[in-house]
């Protein structure tokens, strides 16, 4: 993973020159198609070029033309390509053939797809496919290129794809988190600081300070959605295979193929901020997205997509768990982190369908004029709330279970203590999840549904807070009398069971239908959201991080700074979120790029920007520790934790198809502190011979 | 059970279920001529996905136990079962939302269309939908020769329903006043018509595909493939099984 700095040094440079490059070709076809009179500096079409040119050209200098950079030149092709194709049909139809995003809509829209298509076949994830659909078989296993290369390249190990999602996810968060800085800012005070609503002071990809604002803000929510959506793939895709003993997932290209098409997506999202913006929120509600700017298209394309990702890595999950565990791992005794990703898939397979669907609805409605939610049309607008409503409610289950399933692997580690109520939080995972179907209209009590829903919605919401209690319940049980030692892991592991609670507590209160009607669209659903995703998602995302990096990359990452991390990030995001609830219940609203200074906000604002940044610079810390600690960190290839667990009881970093020698599973799988308990035997073929005790709870523990 | 017996009771059900299917939908045709029940309708589709499911999808195949270790081809194809008929019940959720859509924009009522184009295309499908299942039984048990010829007049017969949706039935409907664009009756058909043939037409990718390597004798031993791109196929059927009722005879015509 290690990266030479000549490599890298002249990535950047290529980024450089190609950006330029691109800068230029964009303002000469501005000149030339778009016939504008002055040089549109910072406009649409040259900062496309830049970034499409740029990026490409940086992995390009690192990688050379294979592998990402391939699929990236393609995709750019394929989106000219096929934005051509369309324009073409619309000269032979006579109708229109420029915009001032250079492609008119349709082109837009017809050269994305293609472009995705493009990426996938250029990457080279369909190589085999394609060759198994010809007839030509292929071997069942890739041998992957040694040290970091294989990291931009189509790898089939589960583990190389992990870790593929989890930067990935690592990249978005700090994409996402940047504009939210960029927005946090403009809020400090009152009045526009610096995105000027006045557009020949201020005009940034065709939008106006606030227009880009909003952009910003919509874009920050779905970008960090997605990014969740990938971390929460890279922890699965690490640890359920090492954990239930296969060597691999059920269907290893769909595998690549579900991370793959995760990276066009990304593209599609940022191009989104770049072509005319959208000022929609990251909810997309018509009418209002069906009168957006271009930028929407972009954004529920680039949604599609992604959610592709989140589909097939949730069926290959099932898959996976009900087929390929090890000897002896009867359902009672896989780990919980396993029972939560099957409860995530649960949701993610199903319900991911209906926000694709939804979005299709309304970018079909833009381009064909079909009228689905357009009322002059005989459609409804509430009906778009309801399909994606049933996703995106019990999509933050998909982002939280993970996390909370981390939380129940990783606390008897660390308290040395048997997991409480194993059978109950196993459940409670699943209670979660089908509980979810059920509450989607509790984001809509004051949109106009008929009213006769709000009650029963009112309480299979607050049914939620049950199946979350038993979490709550176990986690203080196991802590209780345990031996407690606080590594980094567990710091966030305890962070995370605090902020949650926060989160949970102030969820029952919205579920309210009186009080949601006062508390809707107000800072304090800011606030919540931001606890329950970082108490259920970020925390516990970090906490693995820092617990399975050693098994991952062979070194830790380095303690005093991991400390650091936490202690920086922790309180400056108390401080944010409560800061947001209290002037959310004094009647801030969300999603405004401005406010009155008569509300008295200001000073609590700017103290909310400052805990903005405080947790960037922690995340900053967290970076630089990622990247320091795979060639400097602490090296560490044993049993790092003292985990009970099979992935620890062998050295890291794992070799390509995991264990040498299978296991099978004795015991229980959270029996911590007991003497003489086992959890898994590795055992040669199964003869009972050579026998490794290993896992065996040592005597001293206890 | 020889060989022989059991190609023989395959084919033979084969037929059975598809006079069922036959003598069904020319039910809920007379249903809805007269008296329109949508309970009835419903019940009938619900008894025809059933009986497609069961005896063509062969889903009972999911629960069957499996010789051999996790290497072996039965093993592995078991697997692969699994993963399809996951992502049929994740795609389902696609038409399922669709049918929300058309129930929440029409309620009770049906785009007024060519009854007698809804009967053919459907009656199309269907056919094809037998012949696929026939095609798929003759490969299983050895017979390369029967299931090209089986495999092509179901191709045939998918392609002439893909064409007569796209090329007969929407002209038609945007004659008769119900384009895309032209209110809620035409947004619903042309939406659900229009994601059911893309499906129809990677249906139709994936025949071509088997069939060209059953040409060269790829799937005489290992003939999952077959089975996949059937099963698919009968996906495809049933959600037509939903969507002809939904679109053609449930209720009043809309408008």
């Amino acid at each position: 993973m290690m990266m030479k700095k000549n490599t890298l040094g002249s990535g950047l440079l290529l980024l450089l020159i190609a950006g330029a490059v691109g800068y230029g070709v964009g303002l000469g076809l501005d000149a030339a198609v778009l016939k504008t009179a002055r040089p549109n500096l910072a406009g649409s079409i040259p900062s496309a070029f830049t970034l499409l040119f740029a990026f490409t050209a940086f992995f390009f200098g690192i990688y050379g033309y294979r592998g990402i950079t391939r699929g990236l030149v393609w995709q750019v092709l394929g989106t000219i390509i096929g934005a051509l194709f369309v324009t073409g049909i619309r000269a032979a139809m006579g109708l229109n053939l420029t915009s001032r995003f250079l492609f008119t809509e349709p082109a837009w829209v017809f050269g994305a797809l293609t472009g995705v298509v493009s990426f996938l076949f250029g990457v080279g994830v369909m190589d085999d496919w394609m060759k198994w659909a010809r007839g030509i078989d292929t071997p069942e296993h890739h041998e992957d290129m040694p040290g970091w290369e294989k990291y931009f390249y189509v790898s089939l190990d589960h583990k190389v794809i992990g870790v593929q999602y989890t930067v990935t996810a690592l990249f978005l968060i700090a994409v996402g988190g940047t504009f939210a800085l960029i927005f946090r800012a403009e809020l400090a005070a009152s009045g526009f600081q610096f995105l000027l609503a006045d557009p020949t002071k201020f005009n940034v990809f065709n939008q106006t300070g606030p227009q880009l604002y909003n952009t910003l803000m919509s874009l920050h929510g779905m970008i960090m959605i997605v990014s969740i959506l990938l971390g929460v793939s890279g922890i699965i895709n690490y640890v359920v295979p090492l954990v239930i003993g296969a060597h691999d997932m059920a269907f290893p290209r769909l595998n690549a193929f579900a991370y793959w098409i995760a990276v066009p997506a990304a593209v599609l999202l940022l191009m989104a901020l770049i072509l005319g913006g959208f000022d929609t929120g990251w909810t997309g509600y018509p009418p209002l997205s069906s009168r957006a700017p271009l930028g929407v298209q972009m954004f529920f394309l680039g949604v599609f997509t992604a959610g592709w990702s989140s589909i097939l890595g949730a069926l290959n999950v099932i898959a996976t768990v009900l087929r390929m565990r090890a000897k002896g791992m009867t359902a009672m005794r896989m780990p919980i982190f396993v029972w939560a990703s099957i409860a995530t898939s649960i949701i993610a397979l199903t319900a991911t369908q209906l926000i694709g669907l939804s979005f299709q609805l309304v970018m079909f409605q833009r381009l064909f004029g079909m009228g689905f939610f357009d009322p002059a049309k005989g459609g409804n607008p509430v009906l778009f709330q309801h399909m994606f409503w049933f996703y995106s409610h019990p999509a933050v289950y998909v982002f939280v279970l993970p996390g909370l399933g981390v939380v129940s692997e990783l606390l008897p580690v660390f308290v040395r203590k048997p997991l409480f109520g194993y059978r109950w939080i196993a459940m409670s995972s699943l209670g979660i999840a089908l509980v979810g179907f059920v509450v989607w209209a509790h984001h809509m009590f004051t949109s106009g549904m008929n009213e006769y829903l709000r009650v029963p919605f009112m309480y299979s919401t607050m049914l939620v807070a049950v199946p979350t209690g038993v979490k709550f319940f176990s986690w203080v049980a196991t802590i209780w009398g345990g031996k407690i030692e606080t590594p980094t892991p567990m710091l966030f592991v305890l962070g995370a069971i605090v902020v949650f609670l926060l989160g949970g507590v102030t969820g029952p209160p919205n579920a309210m239908v009186a009080l949601d009607l006062h508390l809707h669209d107000t800072y304090w659903i800011v606030g919540h959201f931001h606890d329950t995703i970082f108490g259920g998602f970020v925390f516990p995302f970090f906490a693995a991080i820092y617990y399975w990096y050693p098994k991952a990359v062979g070194r830790k990452m380095n303690e005093f700074w991991g400390k650091v991390h936490f202690w920086l990030m922790t309180p400056s995001f108390l401080i944010l979120t409560f800061g947001m609830m209290y002037i959310g219940l004094r009647g801030m609203r969300r999603r405004i790029a401005d406010y009155d200074p008569a509300l008295g906000f200001d000073n609590v604002h700017l103290l909310l920007t400052i805990c903005a940044f405080g947790i960037a610079i922690s995340v900053l810390i967290f970076f630089i520790n990622f990247f320091y600690s795979m060639t400097k960190g602490e090296v560490a290839t044993g049993n790092v934790w003292n985990s009970r667990s099979p992935e620890w009881q062998v050295p890291s970093p794992m070799p390509a198809h995991n264990y040498e020698v299978p296991f099978e599973v004795v015991g229980e799988p959270y029996d911590y502190g007991l003497p003489g308990s086992k959890y898994v035997e590795f055992s040669a073929n199964g003869t009972g011979k050579e026998r490794h005790l290993i896992g065996e709870e040592r005597l001293h523990d206890a | 059970m020889t060989h022989k017996h059991e190609k023989s009771f395959m084919l033979g059900q084969g037929v059975f279920i598809f006079v069922y299917l036959a003598v069904l939908t020319a039910l809920e045709f007379g249903i809805a001529l007269t008296f329109n029940s949508t309970m009835i309708l419903v019940a009938v589709a619900l008894v025809k996905a059933a009986l497609v499911a069961y005896y063509y999808m062969h889903i009972y195949k999911l629960n069957a136990e499996h010789e051999g270790d996790e290497n072996s081809y039965e093993y592995k194809s078991s697997t692969n079962r699994l993963g399809l008929w996951l992502f049929l019940v994740s795609d389902s959720f696609v038409f399922g939302g669709l049918m929300v859509m058309r129930i929440n924009l029409l309620g009770l009522s049906h785009p007024d269309l060519s009854q007698l184009l809804g009967l053919v295309v459907t009656s199309i499908l269907l056919i094809s939908s037998f012949f696929m299942n026939r095609g798929e039984t003759l490969i299983q048990n050895g017979d390369r020769k029967g299931f090209i010829v089986n495999t092509v007049i179901t191709f045939l017969l998918g392609l002439g329903f893909l064409l007569g949706v796209v090329f007969v039935e929407w002209p038609n409907a945007i004659h008769e006043g119900i384009g895309p664009g032209s209110g809620p009756a035409g947004a619903a058909f042309f939406m659900m018509t229009g994601m059911h043939a893309f499906h129809v037409f990677t249906g139709l990718i994936l025949l071509l595909i088997v069939m060209n390597n059953a040409r060269r004798g790829l799937y005489d031993v290992k003939h999952y493939p077959v089975e996949a791109a059937a099963v698919y196929w009968h996906f495809v059927d049933v959600v037509w099984i939903f969507f002809y009722p939904a679109l053609y005879l449930v209720g009043t015509v809309f408008g």
